[in-house]
């Protein structure tokens, strides 16, 4: 500890020149969270128009290309800017290297390139917005469509991928060295949290498939623009090729999306337990597990596409093996739940909600990977209901929950309880009766990315329902938002370490100290680890 | 239910049954003890001020819940191959429809036993409305299963017979398949379930199924005018 005597600046205050030109990862994680944030808040104005035209069967707001564009903006920007910038561009750049007691990440200037790469991309993404730009070949981008006219501007929505995939590829060899490289003396595999296990995970899974993206995406401009025949049945090329290339990556990437926040149920649920992470090392394991699994699944995403039988047979299985690694991580969490001490602060309440949803996303993932119903949900909207308790659930909920829990590490103050526990009932409400009917209407056969759909009064009455949720829903968001911004300017002062949580980022302050850990890590105690609660300092009340 | 409305989808149904049912019991298995604690174990001043510290993993627990999952979900996995199997086996003596997608509306082909094309029906873009004209539907005999061979004149296109809850793509440059059988003869939704551009929910049809001598009749009767109306 160097003894200063001068007060510091927050790091936080500094110079528009300073921000331009930041290498801190302290920085740089703001930037990401701050853009992620406003791209969640448009792609979910986007996603209320877009439920709006679905109230009532005929087209009362938008016609049907403006729908087209609003989902594939919906769903690129709710899963590329959302469901990965935000808790790894944002809280894993913020976090990593507090977590591990590092100074920062071990390539700084190459995380400053991965976040402007970044920020290109979503100059890109805001380009489309202008009405000649619209790209409407969905976030899939399935050719021959894809080079179809009809679908837009095929070399902006490659970019963009490509833009993302850079700043992806950058983050994912730089977190993996500054984990493996910079953790401080101690802090061992075994004693790693569980927040850095699974950011690890996912950031492998980057490291390996966003190649294969890039690639597929790439084959897509040469075939539009080069006259290459990847992709063209009339001359040798096949559609398929596309969609097992771009599925051998997205697939694992709702690990990428989805692991991270099982890192932020684990970090959080033991804090407001005041108990160690039930099951710990099979937890690890658990991470481990889903992400090589990950990998040799990915055909479920094709069970109708005319593949043959035999290879939609096995990646049924394969896929409904995954729900076991998935479901030891619920057990463990309600093991830790077991003889706690339990205080309800919102962020616990987002966590909660995050994983009584999650269980119900995953339940629902079984139709999908069982091929025999899969055959008639297929591209139905009860997929659509599903990964929404995936991502639009538990994802979301994790990451509210995230940014009320560290928010004093980053700010220096509360974000306002009563708003926190006020929005996570709208959200929680809205979100459920919105995604649990859309499923309902799904099983009854209603195709998924239509705006109209045919006057069947069952249907009707399902999607008036949803669109109530979905309003509350926003509600819920505006909420949230509204705290946020209260908590900035007016939020209550918070003390050091305000959670009493061993982990170690909570040891640079609040908010975290302009440089960190500095050049002297944490000590780490042989009896430490970060979720054990027992020790005086973090016992007081 | 007596008979079936419609095939594959009793079988679909029963599986979705299963499912259902095993969801909800696992759910509640995990669900209700979660909550239980919580209201158990929360916070008391002086009483509870801090969780316990002993139990952080207890291995027998740890194991059976990896190995019971394990085992219910291969149950289920194969559970489904066997309906897939059904689902995807073709019955002896299933008259043949080719179905060609285009962008967007469809072409049936009726094909005799050497692939000769019968009659062919014309479904074409309607953009705002759901209506069809009777020369538009695609006519099918009740209680006779039905092959179709799916492909696409230009962009990927999915072949989804409502009734029967089943799906395939239609692919340029491949020919996939399906079957399906109804029933009940009456006026049935086909839907477009691949994402296809401007006039993707608008791509459908109506299938009509009537008695198979009423079929039959039709079938070597006066041709269809084939007509696109865009």
């Amino acid at each position: 500890m160097r003894e200063a005597v001068h007060v510091e600046r927050p790091y936080f205050l500094g110079t528009l020149r300073e921000w331009l030109f930041t290498t801190d990862h302290k920085k740089i994680g703001i930037l990401y969270f701050v853009t992620s944030f406003v791209f969640f808040l448009v792609a979910g104005l986007f996603g209320l128009v877009i439920r709006l035209e679905q109230a009532v069967p005929g087209m009362q707001v938008v016609d049907f290309k403006t729908y087209n564009y609003l989902l594939t903006g919906h769903g690129a920007v709710m899963l590329l800017w959302w469901a990965i910038a935000a808790h790894i561009g944002g809280f894993g750049n913020f976090l990593l290297p507090l977590m591990i007691g590092a100074k920062d990440v071990a390539f700084p200037r190459l995380n400053a390139l991965s976040w402007w790469a970044f920020f290109g991309a979503s100059v890109l993404v805001l380009l489309t917005l202008l009405p000649g730009n619209h790209i409407r070949m969905m976030w899939t981008g399935y050719p021959p469509y894809a080079l179809n006219n009809d679908a837009g501007i095929t070399a902006l929505y490659v970019f963009i991928i490509h833009l993302v995939g850079v700043s992806s590829i950058a983050t994912a060899v730089n977190f993996l060295v500054t984990y493996l490289t910079m953790r401080a003396p101690g802090y061992t595999f075994f004693k790693t949290n569980m927040f850095v296990h699974t950011l690890i995970a996912a950031n492998v899974i980057q490291l390996v498939g966003v190649p294969s993206l890039a690639g597929a995406v790439t084959m897509l401009l040469l075939d539009k623009y080069l006259g290459t025949n990847f992709f063209n049945p009339a001359k040798g090329g096949d559609p398929l090729i596309y969609q097992n290339v771009f599925w051998f990556y997205s697939h694992p990437v709702v690990y990428v999306q989805v692991l991270p926040i099982f890192g932020f149920f684990s970090e959080i649920v033991p804090t407001f337990a005041r108990r160690p992470l039930f099951g710990y090392p099979t937890m690890i394991f658990a991470v481990w597990g889903i992400t090589a699994l990950s990998f040799i699944v990915w055909i479920h995403h094709m069970f109708v596409s005319g593949v043959p039988n035999w290879i939609r047979v096995l990646m049924s299985y394969t896929t409904l093996l995954i729900a076991v690694p998935t479901g030891v991580k619920i057990f463990n969490w309600m093991g830790t739940l077991y003889r706690g001490s339990i205080h309800f602060r919102s962020q616990m309440l987002y966590a909660l909600g995050g994983i009584f949803m999650f269980l119900i996303g995953g339940l629902t993932g079984l139709p999908n990977a069982m091929v025999a119903l899969d055959l008639g949900i297929s591209d139905s909207l009860f997929v659509v209901g599903h990964f929404h308790y995936v991502l639009g659930m538990a994802v979301t909920l994790g990451i509210l929950g995230a940014i009320i829990h560290w928010f004093p590490l980053a700010t220096g103050k509360y974000y306002p309880e009563n708003l926190g526990k006020l929005s996570f009932w709208f959200v929680f409400a809205g979100a459920n009766i919105f995604y649990f009917f859309q499923m309902v209407v799904g099983i009854l056969g209603n195709p998924r990315r239509y705006p109209d759909y045919p006057p069947i009064p069952e249907w009707a009455t399902l999607h008036m329902v949803q669109t109530i949720g979905a309003l509350i829903l926003g509600v819920g968001v505006a909420i949230f938002t509204y705290g946020v911004i209260k908590g900035l300017t007016s939020g209550e002062q918070a003390p050091e370490n305000p959670w009493k949580s061993p982990s170690l980022e909570w040891k640079v302050g609040t908010p975290a100290r302009a440089h960190g850990h500095g050049d002297h890590p944490p000590k780490v105690e042989p009896d430490w680890h970060p979720y054990r609660y027992d020790k005086e300092e973090y016992f007081k009340g | 239910m007596e008979q079936a409305i419609a095939l594959p989808y009793k079988w679909w149904a029963q599986a979705l049954t299963v499912w259902f049912i095993v969801s909800v019991v696992i759910y509640l298995i995990v669900a209700v003890p979660g909550i239980y604690f919580l209201f158990k174990y929360r916070y008391k001043p002086g009483e509870r001020e801090i969780g316990d510290h002993d139990v952080e993993g207890h291995w027998g627990l740890e194991i059976a819940w990896t190995i019971i999952p394990t085992l219910i979900v291969i149950a289920l996995a194969t559970y489904s191959f066997a309906v897939f199997k059904k689902q995807r086996t073709v019955p002896d003596g299933a008259m043949t429809i080719k179905v060609t997608a285009f962008m967007w509306g469809w072409q049936f082909d009726y094909l005799d036993n050497n692939g000769k094309v019968i009659k062919t029906v014309v479904t074409g873009y309607h953009a705002n409305d759901y209506n069809l004209k009777d020369f538009e539907k695609p006519v099918i005999p009740a209680g006779k299963p039905v092959r179709v061979l799916l492909t696409s004149m230009d962009v990927i296109h999915s072949f989804f017979v409502h009734p029967a809850r089943i799906t395939e793509d239609a692919v340029p440059g491949r020919t996939t398949y399906l079957w399906f059988q109804i029933n009940k003869p009456g006026e049935y939704w086909v839907f477009c379930r691949e994402y296809c551009g401007t006039g993707h929910s608008h791509m459908f049809t109506k299938l009509k199924v009537v008695p198979p001598e009423q079929f039959t009749a039709w079938l070597y009767g006066k041709k269809a005018v084939a007509i696109k109306s865009n």
